[in-house]
């Protein structure tokens, strides 16, 4: 399915990754955005919500992030394409129906530009210390696809990608961008209609006394239908059967829980994209995504001006995690260096995956900045030099941390 | 690789600035420009600035580090930002609004009377314009031909003709202080 | 309750596959089936938040919340639904004790009904809703069925949001009527008056006084979805689509079924 045109505003433009990420959401077919502002996504609903009455879409404000997550998740089933915007605090309030949404199997996206944190935080800066939270901050068990974008053009191209991963797999889909991409202005071209593939809704259209909610489909995705449309909907977070309807035995929670899981994971080398560059004789590979992923590139080059063989792995999708390429890669380098903005997250699925193969090297960075391109050359340099098998992640010390440190963390030594 | 400072105080047009210099890199002269703003209790009130990174090839680090233009546009803006201009870098000031100290190291400073000259045009706020019409002289990180395709869009429609004749007034001047300089 | 639900529906023309019903309160899968509406059982207290979605994405539903935890989880969401006058039939099942878990207090428990007693003040539910804009308030006990029904039949068929305060003891009453469960709604409904038109000010329940029941306010207001047509209309101009105008046929849910 191509893009509607009316909602593609194809051109050349010099905007911010928010903005960005507002056209990509309109170009996606998305008709109802639902939100409540939060530094540093604000500019996200805002362009939204400028463009979006022109073409029969709406933005509504709601109350708070509660209910903007609530009505979207409504809005998905009664037959929209849906998206919410936040940041920091915004997210944790919209952690229990993020899990609403994954047991419903409701296709929904939400963007969340990182700030700094932990609480309020540093709101104007940038952050990704919510990539463990996008994974597991819902209770229960469920899986979910979170994708981190490095530029304003990935804003933009990323948010369709999010649209049609979570069509295609009827879960919610993060946008894991961050303040600084969030904030960044640069080129981005937004091609023509034609040239944006959709992914469309997976309707049923058999008779409606027939219709199962939730009877998947052979790749373990169910069917949908829109809500007031006779087909006596029993739609249900409890845990449910085929039919929606409760029930509490430990078969059913193995049946429907593990389908929620095995829906995403079964299908993991599809939804994965990976950007690898110069594997093949690399003795250090650097793991990283986002905003950290495109500064990684200039410490790479650093390294490689030095002489190491370095290669680079960059993670477009985070949540699936690439477990198998990590422990493939593990078997044949020294180390992984994993830079994030945050004191260690992906970096333990990095090492979980390493089976002890290889060491890994975190390169930590506290919110509010990104790393100097130094650092990560230095770490790449610490991990093509160590030739023991260290058993614990090696946390990197950067200019910064000996900066305000005077040699490092006291809790650390 | 080039990277810009522009400082000043809100409603000076600064974030503007550096939006209307990177658009006419990244689309009108094909280049890789990267430009952020700083938001929050800084960006409040006093000191406003953005950063502009222009480069062959794409922007890796977002930010500037060592800067080698600073633009200044308000007292604050410069005392601020100075430190951060590196030693062989440029300082451009509205000289109607900067006070600098001689400069260190290798530093060029070009001054202008921009705020004056955007009073004499009969409207204050195209200054920044002016301003820019000076940098993109003196700093030639931009071309001419760029800045004039990137204004319109980037300011109001009707004061389209006012902004393109403030840019060709801080260009000119520029271009002056050039030939005197270099003369 | 269901079947007067049913029967408020019948006199309002509804019909029931138009109507969803986001509740989070969980209903019985036959009851749903019999009735033949689209029930979406929500994370609590968002049934109008959950509905306004719904609602926005296709105005030609009928969106019924169901609430239970409307004044506690829910509350600013009925204050914000209120306020914007969203078309929802709001119906809010005021049970005073949380029968699942016995003694628990909620927001809306009055102390007389509480096996430990509480000290609370308990919202009166149709006066916040009218001061907040709601265009229809009415409270009945369960055994009030044929005002009730009428009530409902009434709101369903008002532009704007309604609330219906139902008073009953326990989410599970439809579904096994205790003895106990009988007794107390037969309390209710014997210790109620009847006062329609009465000023919702005057109508908070209090242990020592009768439970006043009723259709109390019924007003016409711009609904949300008239005011944003209105407001962004007169900004854009020919730019703007009207939303959900012919029966909701461009609402972003797209056209029905």
């Amino acid at each position: 399915m191509k893009a509607d045109q009316r909602d593609v505003l194809t051109g050349v433009y010099y905007i911010d990754g928010d903005v960005a990420s507002g056209y990509g959401a309109l170009a996606a077919g998305c008709k109802f955005i639902a939100g409540y502002p939060i530094t540093p996504s604000t500019e996200a609903a805002e362009a939204f919500a400028r463009i979006a009455p022109k073409g029969g879409a709406m933005f509504i404000q709601m109350e708070d992030e509660l209910a903007s997550i609530s009505a979207i998740v409504g809005a998905a089933w009664a037959g929209a394409k849906t998206m919410t915007i936040t940041s920091g605090p915004g997210y944790s309030l919209m952690m229990e129906t993020i899990g609403y949404g994954a047991m419903l199997e409701t296709p929904f996206v939400l963007l969340n530009i990182q700030r700094g944190g932990p609480s309020t935080g540093v709101p104007t800066k940038t952050g990704q210390a919510d990539m463990m939270q996008a994974r597991w901050g819902s209770h229960g068990d469920y899986e979910l696809i979170a994708i981190a974008p490095d530029s304003p053009q990935e804003l933009f191209d990323h948010t369709i990608k999010a649209f049609n991963l979570a069509e295609k797999y009827r879960c919610p889909v993060m946008i894991m961008a961050d303040e600084c991409v969030g904030h960044m202005t640069e080129k981005v071209v937004i091609p023509r209609a034609e040239e944006i593939e959709l992914e469309p809704r997976r309707w049923y259209t058999g008779p409606p006394d027939e219709y199962i909610p939730f009877k998947p489909d052979e790749d373990l995705v169910p069917k949908m239908v829109k809500a007031g449309s006779g087909h006596k909907l029993f739609i249900s977070g409890r845990l449910h059967d085929e039919r929606g309807y409760p029930v509490d035995n430990e078969h059913f929670e193995l049946k429907y829980v593990r389908r929620l899981i095995d829906k995403i994971m079964c299908n993991k080398d599809k939804i994965i994209e990976l950007k690898e560059e110069q594997l093949d004789d690399a003795d250090v590979v650097v793991v990283s995504y986002g905003i950290s992923s495109r500064v990684a590139v200039r410490g790479i080059e650093m390294a490689r001006e030095k002489g190491i063989k370095v290669g680079n792995l960059r993670l477009i999708t985070v949540w699936p995690f690439p477990d198998e390429r990590i422990t493939e890669l593990a078997k044949k380098v020294k180390a992984f260096v994993v830079p994030e903005i945050n004191y260690g997250q992906v970096v333990f699925d990095v090492a979980r995956c390493c089976h002890g193969n290889a060491n890994v090297v975190l390169v930590p960075h506290g919110g509010a900045g990104v790393h100097m391109p130094d650092d990560i050359c230095d770490a790449i340099l610490l991990g093509a030099k160590e030739e023991r098998k260290i058993e614990k992640v090696i946390e990197f010390k950067t200019q910064l941390e000996k900066l305000v440190f005077k040699g490092g963390s006291k809790l650390k030594e | 690789m080039a990277e810009v400072r522009f400082a000043g105080y809100g409603g000076q047009g600064i974030i503007r600035s550096g939006i209307i210099a990177g658009k006419a890199a990244a689309i009108y002269d094909n280049k890789y420009a990267t430009m952020s703003q700083s938001f929050g209790p800084e960006a409040r009130g006093g000191a406003c600035s953005s950063q502009l990174v222009v480069s062959e090839s794409k922007v890796l680090y977002p930010y500037v580090t060592d800067v080698d233009v600073l633009f200044a546009m308000s007292q604050e803006g410069y005392d601020k930002f100075e430190p951060g201009l590196s030693e062989n870098g440029i300082l451009l000031v509205d000289e109607d609004m900067v006070k600098h100290k001689s400069p260190r190291g290798n530093i060029k400073v070009y001054s202008i009377p921009a705020t004056r000259f955007a009073e004499e045009l009969g409207r204050k706020i195209v200054a920044n314009v002016i301003m820019l019409g000076f940098f993109t002289a003196i700093t030639e990180i931009v071309t001419y031909e760029g800045m004039k395709k990137a204004l319109p869009g980037s300011v109001p429609e009707k004061a389209l003709e006012l902004n393109m004749t403030a840019f060709d007034r801080g260009f000119e001047y520029g271009k002056e202080l050039l030939k005197k300089k270099n003369g | 309750m269901i079947t007067t639900f049913a029967k408020g529906l019948e006199k309002a023309g509804v019909k029931p596959n138009q109507v969803c019903v986001p509740s989070d309160i969980l209903f019985e899968p036959a009851i749903v089936k019999h009735f033949g509406f689209d029930y979406f059982h929500t994370t609590r207290g968002r049934a109008i938040a959950f509905g306004t979605g719904l609602k926005l994405a296709n105005p030609a539903l009928k969106v019924v919340p169901f609430t239970g935890d409307l004044m506690t989880v829910g509350g600013n969401h009925f204050v914000h639904g209120s306020r914007r006058n969203m078309e929802l039939t709001v119906i809010c099942i005021n049970n005073f004790v949380y029968r699942k878990i016995a003694g628990k207090a909620v927001s809306i428990e009055t102390p007389k009904f509480s096996p430990y007693s509480t000290f609370e003040e308990p919202f009166n539910i149709p006066h916040l809703g009218n001061s907040c804009g709601a265009i229809y308030t009415a409270r009945w006990t369960a055994l009030h069925t044929e005002e009730l029904a009428d009530s409902i039949a009434e709101a369903l068929n008002k532009k704007g949001l309604s609330i219906i305060e139902i008073l009953a003891p326990g989410p599970d009453y439809y579904t096994s009527i205790s003895n106990v469960n009988a007794d107390l709604v037969r309390f209710y409904y014997d210790n109620s008056e009847i006062r329609n038109d009465e000023d919702p000010r005057n109508v908070g329940i209090t242990p020592e006084n009768k439970i006043i029941v009723g259709k109390f306010t019924s007003k016409e207001r711009s609904t949300f979805i008239d005011s944003y047509n209105a407001q962004l209309g007169n900004v854009l101009g020919e730019k703007f689509t009207p939303y959900g105008i012919e029966s909701g046929k461009k609402g972003a849910g797209g056209k029905n079924g």
